[in-house]
């Protein structure tokens, strides 16, 4: 708790990465300006001096060549974790990660599984330009062979990180941006996680379940408390939103009866419709109200300006709630 | 034909024409198999076995990247025929088991292989253990943009990587000459990587270029790029036709310089094997199409 107070999720990333390259001399770093410049966030600065340029490598600016190489790397017996710059930059490397890393499992004959992390920032509220600001991890989520990941704490990004580098399969890791350097990063749950891919409960309720993740976690945590003396709520942060914990949500949904899922990606074919159709399928019998989903409209991520009427705010949640609830 | 001064014995001469013909053989049965509808798709490799059975044997234990069309380098390497197969017979994306045999599965996503191909030689390095590494792409694939970018890091990196390119002249209907204003040689000199064009009919040509090409890779920093000219026989694939789009005599014209038909004659005429041996050989690789049949006929 008090280091979760002290220490910002670009530090405690830091710090992650710098113990698992202490421990393990696999692991590896690659992206654009990690090095020298410490990444353009400065979640890895001064790791380089540390390991050396070998182990943390300034790539080339193409985002193809980071994840291709990997693979390569990864095969060869190192532990990579990537970085992509910003989320928008992703898709250069869409061929490698969705061809390549996330069906080499299968086309090896599951005799080879390949360990490798893309680490990916992501998330509006910087006012960021023009592909800068968005949230595609939806699009990764769907693809069958990855695990993709978006928590929203230094804690729960630790424990992906352990995750993807202890078990098979490539792992894409969302960080929120805005969460960065933000000084009070969200509590920890007093109740671990069941198991590492599960989801967390953030705040224990009786009333409504709200499911959300990354870092709108934060934002839904402050209007819970906002509507606390009216409305009970359950906030669950999902971590892991492919594969999703689907039994974690059942098992809260089946207490409250209610559900909320809040996502700053499109809601179209989101994550979110993923957990109120799982939710729709097995628990229908519990719900007291209809599923309710937030989340963006269906329109590219708009100039800083707009991005207040695009993403779902703290005020929208407070309103969704009252309704839920009445 | 061009005839070139070899450190080859005769027993490796046979055994280099002995593997054509088993890829011949596989390739025409893997073709018949395919009009019965017991396989799914076949990629010829008709017109590349000099090429292909000549590197395979030079690259001996380097860790090999294929493109999908190296079936005479997965024979050689051990995979049988069998396991070849299997990829174009809906059983599995790839017969052979890639470590023990040191060669990645096919890819089908033209180039995609060539990134992680660098990335391997990069990440022995890391580890200390700095290993070449041999990766096949054909002309079509050098138009992505993956290619380009394999070029430029491995370039950038000094990477131990020795890219074998095999220009068969088209990209399924599209001739080179619409492809490219340069070679792929002379574009990968321009990244910075040292490249030669070697004529991929001649077996003897090929393990000479690829030996060189290697011993340099371990002695000069950086890697290296070989562009093979090979004829393009048959259609792309199985599924293809390329009567619809290729001259009758420039069809013609690259049968008659079948690599196979050609290094038979030659090791027929300067004596390395004579006609007793290619009847054996006929033998075995007539039941080798039948095993193949027995076991795609079920």
């Amino acid at each position: 708790m008090t280091e979760s107070r002290s220490q910002t999720l670009a530090a405690s990333i830091n710090s992650s990465l710098a113990g698992l390259m202490e421990a393990d001399d696999r692991v590896v770093l690659l992206g654009e300006d990690i090095g020298r410049l410490g990444g353009v966030f400065r979640v890895t600065r001064g790791l380089q001096a540390t390991f050396g340029p070998q182990r943390v490598r300034d790539t080339t600016l193409a985002e193809s060549s980071i994840v291709g190489q990997a693979i390569g790397m990864s095969l060869s017996g190192l532990l990579p974790i990537c970085e992509i710059q910003f989320d928008g930059f992703c898709f250069p490397a869409a061929n490698q990660i969705i061809t390549q890393a996330a069906r080499l499992h299968g086309r090896w004959g599951g005799t080879d599984d390949l360990h490798l992390v893309v680490r990916i920032p992501s998330g509006g509220g910087t006012r960021g330009v023009e592909h800068h600001s968005e949230s595609n991890e939806s699009i990764f989520a769907a693809v069958p062979g990855l695990r993709v990941a978006y928590p929203s704490t230094g804690e729960d990004h630790r424990a992906v990180l352990d995750e993807a580098l202890a078990t098979p399969g490539p792992v894409l890791l969302y960080e929120p941006i805005r969460l960065y350097w933000k000084r009070v990063p969200p509590a920890p749950a007093a109740v671990p996680p069941r198991h590492p891919m599960a989801v967390r409960t953030v705040r224990p309720g009786t009333d409504v379940t709200l499911v959300t993740y990354g870092a709108m976690t934060l934002t839904a945590l402050a209007a819970a408390d906002e509507v606390a003396s009216e409305v009970d709520v359950e906030v669950l942060d999902l971590r892991w939103i492919s594969p999703i914990d689907h039994d974690g949500v059942l098992e809260s949904v089946r207490r409250t009866g209610r559900l909320l899922v809040v996502q700053e990606s499109c809601l179209t074919h989101g994550v979110g419709a993923e957990v109120a159709a799982t939710v729709a399928e097995h628990a229908f019998t519990s719900l007291k109200s209809p599923v309710r989903r937030m989340g963006a409209p269906h329109e590219p991520m708009p100039p800083a300006n707009d991005e207040y009427h695009h993403v779902v705010q703290h005020k929208d949640i407070v309103q969704a709630l009252l309704e839920v609830v009445s | 034909m061009t005839q070139v001064t070899t450190g080859l014995t005769s027993a490796m001469r046979r055994q280099i024409l002995e593997q054509m013909l088993i890829a011949r053989a596989v390739d025409e049965e893997a073709i018949l198999l395919r009009k019965q509808g017991l396989i799914d798709l076949w990629a010829p490799c008709t017109g590349q076995e000099a090429l292909q059975v000549a590197a395979a044997y030079a690259l001996d234990g380097v860790v090999i990247v294929p493109s999908y069309r190296e079936v005479a380098v997965a024979l050689v390497r051990g995979a049988t025929p069998e396991q070849v197969v299997a990829g174009w017979s809906g059983r599995s994306f790839c017969g052979w088991q890639p470590r023990p045999l040191r060669m990645f599965p096919f890819t089908l996503v033209l180039a995609s292989q060539m990134l992680p191909a660098v990335g391997y030689a990069l990440g022995t390095r890391i580890q200390g253990r700095a290993e070449p590494v041999a990766v096949f792409f054909g002309d079509g694939a050098s138009s992505e943009g993956d290619a380009a970018e394999a070029f430029n890091l491995a370039a950038v990196e000094q990477a131990n990587v020795l890219f074998l390119n095999v220009n068969n002249g088209w990209a399924i209907s599209k001739p080179t000459s619409e492809q490219m204003r340069t070679s792929i040689a002379a574009r990968a000199a321009g990244f910075g990587i040292a490249s030669r064009q070697v004529d991929g009919r001649d077996p003897e040509i090929v393990y000479d270029a690829v030996t060189a090409e290697l011993r340099l890779l371990a002695t000069e920093p950086g890697p290296r790029l070989i562009e093979f000219s090979v004829d393009r026989i048959l259609s792309h694939t199985s599924s293809d036709s390329q009567e619809i789009y290729r001259d009758e005599a420039d069809i013609a014209a690259a049968v008659s310089r079948d690599p196979v038909a050609a290094y038979r004659r030659r090791l027929l005429e300067d004596g390395t094997v004579d006609p007793d041996w290619l009847a054996e050989l006929e033998r075995r690789t007539s039941d080798l199409r039948a095993d193949l049949l027995k076991e795609y006929a079920r």
